[in-house]
């Protein structure tokens, strides 16, 4: 008997050699798969950073000289310059630029009133209102107020530079800003980590349940289950490919990102080894989930497609959790992409340790233990 | 249960799904080396049957054995010795015919070695020599169903198991397949094969028709015809299945 269990052992670990080498045969004969791996990283970091980019510039200006003094020129100069408006009209009347904004050629209206001159000539405190006025198209209710900020922020400068500081009284508070881990405040860095986060789900999560579901639609995993192949060796062997493209995706983007954008990741790598597993682990068992619960292609894909825009308006990536309602906030605790994303971009910006991003990996454990689990149970070679 | 000379023993097999009784109490018994026709109209609860032999699925109730090993608790024992060739064509289109055969191979435990050797005896065998780098879903349907015969034997199972193996294929292809499995037959392994074809039922040592989840006859085609008072299976067929009550 222990002789048969050293034999049945031995084939077991022979037959791991010949189900990973036909993965890796599948998968690299597949029309898009290698070149989707390759493209993958370059549009990660060439591209998507600067489409998904929320900084507001461009603003489109018009701009209304009532006043038509040396001033009133001089403030739309400034506006003009300030490299964060594209002005689009500066000698319209008052009518024609409201017809502009309701047309949607503009997003802002900056009117200097007549009298402007005057009252940066005249001296004593501002107590009398600036003739200035600001109308911002606020459909893009971000993109309003932030344009509105920038053009407060244009005139307040110049009207102190005009009347000179000495016109402010001594009592006034100087505020430095002082911004820490990502200096320039710039998006691309605060995405990339991100990016990655999103990357890795669709090709560790998505990609194999299409795969298996496909094996279910050809007939071959019935062919696999009346051979000896336990279905661990079957789902392993399966997710082998994909784990080492994940690993290579993560590594070719942060070397990426140095070499065009000079970001250097703060923290450790081992880290970020290890966050990439329990990511890994709990995709996986999802996309197992979603393969054990889909008869066909069809259905897994309308599945996929459910969960990847909540796996991504709800993980924080695109816009703050702190912001969200109550209720939202709750869902975004049970996403395993809200502790991965958070992880990423406390070790990429901030250097965090594993010491600072415990909790992330003890949720994504958590989340991964709970999928595995299920997935397994659900998954039956016979019934 | 004395098994000495057979290879499936089943008893009062039953499977349900639900309310629904696909295999209700079939018992019987096919020797070694026996080619063994397992007829039955469309529904008849044959695919269940046959799943329940090869380990797929669990009976109900009941007992049997193949191979030697209990159908209830040695599934995975069961599998490692018996050969199994789909209705639904299932070797994998994106492999090369020696990358096919490669795989099954290893799965059952075979050596890199035995690989090699399994591999040019298999295809000279089929003539097919020149096939070898050639994508299973490039090859002919019948080519493909010859391919898919000889990995199911793969292993040198005791038993192999052919649901509708010659499905679609043209009348020379079907000759040719009936002349693999004589050959297989012959080398003492036992043939278990479901058709609806009735002149194929012909070549079986023995037949069983199934009607509504149950063995309405048992028996070699020649005593069939007699009981029946059919000039062919096609004739005893009709007269069988056309008792059942469930569509």
């Amino acid at each position: 008997m222990g002789q048969y269990k050293k034999i049945q052992d031995k084939t077991l670990t022979a037959m791991w050699k010949y189900l990973l080498k036909k993965e890796f045969r599948q998968f690299l004969r597949d029309p898009g798969m290698p070149r989707m791996v390759m493209m993958f990283p370059f549009l990660i970091i060439l591209v998507f950073p600067y489409a998904a980019n929320m900084e507001v510039r461009n603003i489109k200006l018009a701009m209304v000289d009532n006043d038509r003094s040396d001033q009133s020129s001089l403030l739309m100069e400034k506006c003009a310059s300030s490299g964060y408006f594209e002005v689009k009209s500066v000698s319209a009347s008052p009518e024609e630029a409201q017809r502009m904004m309701d047309d949607g050629r503009i997003d802002a209206i900056l009117t200097i009133d007549t009298g402007f001159g005057k009252y940066l000539e005249g001296s004593g405190p501002m107590q009398d209102a600036m003739p200035v006025g600001i109308k911002v198209n606020t459909v893009n209710g971000t993109r309003g107020n932030i344009g509105s900020q920038y053009l407060n922020a244009c005139i307040s400068g110049f009207v102190m530079s005009e009347k000179g500081m000495d016109s402010a009284p001594s009592s006034q508070v100087e505020i430095r800003e002082s911004y820490l881990y990502n200096q320039f405040m710039d998006y691309k860095l605060f995405m990339i980590p991100a990016l990655i986060v999103i990357a890795i789900t669709m090709m560790c999560g998505f990609l194999p349940a299409l795969n298996i579901v496909s094996e279910k639609e050809k007939g071959t995993i019935e062919q696999i289950n009346v051979t000896p192949v336990s279905k661990t060796a079957f789902i392993v062997c399966k997710m082998v490919p994909y784990i080492a493209v994940a690993y290579f995706m993560v590594f070719s983007c942060l070397l990426l990102a140095k070499i065009v954008f000079g970001y250097g990741c703060a923290g450790s790598i081992f880290s970020i080894i290890i966050f990439t597993f329990a990511h890994i682990l709990v995709m996986s068992s999802f996309g197992l989930l979603v393969s054990n619960y889909s008869e066909n292609a069809q259905q897994a894909m309308f599945i996929i497609w459910f969960f990847s825009m909540v796996f991504m308006l709800m993980s924080g990536i695109f816009t703050p959790i702190e912001s969200m309602p109550e209720w939202a906030r709750a869902i975004t605790y049970a996403n395993p992409l809200t502790y991965y994303a958070d992880a990423m971009r406390g070790i990429c910006l901030k250097g965090s340790t594993l010491a600072d991003t415990w909790f992330d990996l003890v949720c994504l454990l958590g989340i991964g233990g709970l999928t595995t689990t299920w997935a397994v149970l659900s998954y039956h070679k016979t019934n | 249960m004395d098994n000495g000379n057979k290879s499936v023993v089943i008893r009062n097999l039953v499977k349900k799904f639900g309310d629904f009784t696909a295999v209700d109490n079939i018992s019987f018994e096919v020797a070694k080396g026996e080619i063994f026709g397992f007829l039955g109209a469309n529904g008849a609860g044959k695919t269940t049957a046959m799943r329940i032999l090869c380990g797929l699925s669990r009976p109900s109730s009941g007992e049997g054995t193949v191979a030697g090993y209990s159908i209830n608790r040695e599934q995975e024992k069961i599998k490692r010795h018996i050969g199994y060739m789909s209705q639904k064509f299932s070797l994998y289109p994106d492999l090369k015919v020696f990358e096919n055969i490669e795989l099954f191979g290893g799965i059952y435990g075979l050596t890199d070695k035995q690989i090699a050797k399994k591999t040019d005896d298999m295809l000279k065998a089929l003539s097919m020599e020149k096939a070898r780098d050639m994508f299973v879903r490039d090859m002919p349907l019948g080519w493909k169903q010859k391919l898919a015969f000889s990995i199911a034997m793969v292993h040198d199972p005791q038993i192999v198991f052919l649901d509708e193996p010659t499905g679609g294929v043209d009348p020379v292809t079907r000759r040719n397949f009936w002349e693999m499995i004589y050959k297989a037959a012959s080398d003492g392994v036992t043939v278990f094969v479901t058709t609806h074809y009735m002149d194929e039922a012909e070549y079986c040592d023995r037949v069983s028709v199934m009607v509504d989840g149950r063995i309405e006859a048992i028996g070699s085609p020649a005593s069939l015809k007699e009981q029946y008072g059919a000039s062919d299976m096609d004739g005893v067929f009709t007269k069988i299945a056309g008792r059942a009550e469930r569509e």
